[in-house]
């Protein structure tokens, strides 16, 4: 290397260093902790996932694998377990769009009219939130159970009959549906409510004198006014829906008959339990990249609300 | 007529708060009674009121301490979740404040990449995430439950939109007066923005509280486990007493209720964080 370069190249170092101020080393040293763990918990593994993905990778011989192509995701699209998990989610996800945000607006409404005992009320509807998934998820396993529950118990009181539910492959996944539904409906209950306090009272007023009547106003004043609250929700309530697994681990184990397996279950199964981190990485590959592009499908329609 | 409406109305909001709240009741009060009454109950108003006997009311949770070292749970999940919290709020703090106050090279492009990261979800590469820790070597580790946890690129965007709002004149002054960006940052900013600290460490807190498969995952030793993974552990341990199971689930619950109710109005804030409650 000739002098001349050096000489350029140790003026344009100075001359960085000197304009950058005495902060420009400064702003690493702050990102650097998020920096290292983010890259270490977050980006290195989703990366290293879609790697995996194309090896035959087994967890307590990682030095062994090796790259085995696209086996692993013509084996995925053949296995009933997953395909069967895809059908599931599907199910439990417009169930919960339905229910739950469905639930959630009518009870913030409920709570929305102002008449005395309404604190009993909010707390009532709030109270499955402050319970852990594993809490609720284990508390309704005892609640459903088919011969000694509380349910069948009040249901036999007013005079219907027992009924399996998990241990039915027809009902186990609207049961857990419905746990879900009751944990979750309390806490965007309160998000829709600070929605509807957010749409002034004059509006209703210019309604009322127009002549409508409360169904009209409903429908064209608070469902229109609370789209950007709606959209929100359904929007966060979706992607949450499509990860579940603790409910069906703790209550049904993904059965009876795979009637409740979920696909991060069965990636769970396969990569942890079964040790088989290829093939699992190849569902994660497959069932993160279906839930990027529902996120960016989302973001498309909403674009306007958020 | 108007007052045979106003019943009828009060009767259906009772039973729907009923259907809300019934299973908690039947939770709490189940571990205040022996496990035979728990089964002679089903069948009356009974289930959901504890034992008729005070002195039965303790005696669920002193049989459950004996058998199990439930102390050494609830330590476990303090411990982790409070240092989750300090981390959580340091970590992401310091990141957020770079990225709202500071001109460096490239931070158009990191920040675009943080948002990026938002996307991923987490759940799917647990797997991966678990080899990267049995590669360095923390498997059954109190360190690995916590450091994944600690940084999150939601609580990054919202301290940084936080931080933005705070006037750069604020910063400007202080430096006159000497200070630098580390102090500035510590006796300005934080003190600043106690709502976004206050925000990211309740949602921190709750996510390390009701965490399970992580460490279910990643925690073999029995001693290290938290409430989470201990419930389903005492309620996998024959013989299976309900009354016991019931404790243990009230147990785990009450540190939950004291946070909902002390940071209740900071909760909203953190909506597209957690979603659904599914997390």
């Amino acid at each position: 290397m000739d002098l001349t370069k050096k000489q350029t190249r140790l003026k344009r170092w100075e001359g960085w260093k000197s304009s950058s101020l005495a902060f420009q080393a400064q702003p690493f040293y702050f990102l650097l902790p998020a920096i290292i763990l983010l890259g270490l918990f977050l980006f290195l593994p989703a990366l290293l996932t879609i790697y995996y993905a194309f090896t035959d990778y087994y967890l307590l011989t990682p030095d062994q694998r090796q790259f085995v192509g696209l086996r692993n995701f013509t084996q995925i699209f053949g296995d009933p377990v997953f395909l069967r998990s895809l059908q599931n989610i599907t199910i439990f996800v417009v169930g919960i769009i339905i229910f739950q945000v469905g639930m959630s607006l009518g009870l913030a409404l409920l709570i929305n009219k102002q008449r005395r005992g309404n604190i009993f009320l909010k707390v009532a509807f709030f109270s499955p939130v402050v319970m852990s998934l594993v809490v609720i998820s284990v508390l309704w396993l005892y609640l459903l159970n088919p011969t000694d529950g509380l349910v069948n118990s009040m249901l036999q009181a007013v005079g219907i009959n027992a009924q399996p539910f998990l241990t039915s492959p027809n009902q186990a996944i609207y049961a857990i549906i419905l746990v879900s539904v009751w944990q979750g409906a309390g806490y965007q209950m309160l998000i829709f409510l600070a929605g509807l306090q957010n749409i002034p009272g004059d509006v209703y007023e210019a309604a009322r004198i127009d002549g409508a009547g409360k169904w009209k106003s409903f429908l064209h004043v608070t469902i229109p006014l609370l789209r950007p609250t709606t959209t929100l929700i359904v929007f966060t309530t979706l992607i949450a829906a499509f990860k579940l697994i603790i409910q069906p681990m703790i209550m049904t184990q993904g059965g009876p008959l795979n009637s409740t397996m979920t696909p991060i279950y069965y990636i769970y199964q396969t990569g942890f339990t079964d040790r088989l981190v290829g093939y699992s990485s190849a569902m994660t590959v497959v069932f993160g990249l279906l839930i990027v592009i529902v996120t960016f499908v989302q973001r498309r329609f909403a674009k306007e609300d958020l | 007529m108007k007052n045979v409406k106003k019943l009828v109305e009060y009767v259906l909001l009772t039973l729907l708060a009923f259907f809300f709240i019934f299973p908690l009741l039947w939770m709490v009060s189940s571990s205040m009674k022996s496990e035979e009454s728990i089964y002679q109950d089903l069948n009356s108003v009974q289930a959901l009121l504890p034992s008729f006997q005070i002195t039965e009311w303790l005696s669920t949770y002193t049989e459950l301490f004996s058998r199990f070292d439930i102390g050494t749970y609830l330590f476990n999940s303090v411990f982790y979740a409070l240092l989750v919290t300090a981390g959580a709020i340091v970590v992401n703090a310091m990141a957020g404040y770079a990225f709202a106050k500071f001109h460096f090279k490239g931070k158009n492009i990191m920040f675009s990449l943080l948002l990026a990261m938002l996307i991923i979800p987490v759940e799917t590469i647990i797997i991966t995430q678990f080899t990267i820790i049995h590669n360095l070597g923390l498997v059954d580790n109190r360190l690995a439950v916590i450091i994944p946890l600690i940084a999150n690129a939601f609580f990054i965007y919202l301290f940084r939109n936080f931080f933005i709002a705070v006037p750069d004149s604020v910063i400007e002054s202080a430096k006159m007066e000497g200070a630098g960006h580390w102090t500035i940052f510590w006796r300005i900013m934080l003190p600043m923005s106690k709502p976004a600290v206050a925000t990211v460490g309740t949602l921190a807190f709750i996510g390390s509280w009701n965490d399970y498969i992580w460490p279910l995952m990643i925690l073999t030793d029995s001693d290290k486990y938290p409430l989470q993974v201990a419930i389903t552990s005492i309620n996998a341990t024959e013989p299976v007493f309900i009354n016991q199971v019931m404790a243990i689930l009230t147990i785990s619950t009450i540190p939950l209720i004291i946070v909902y109710i002390v940071a209740q109005k900071y909760l909203l804030q953190g909506l597209s964080s957690s979603g659904s409650g599914q997390k």
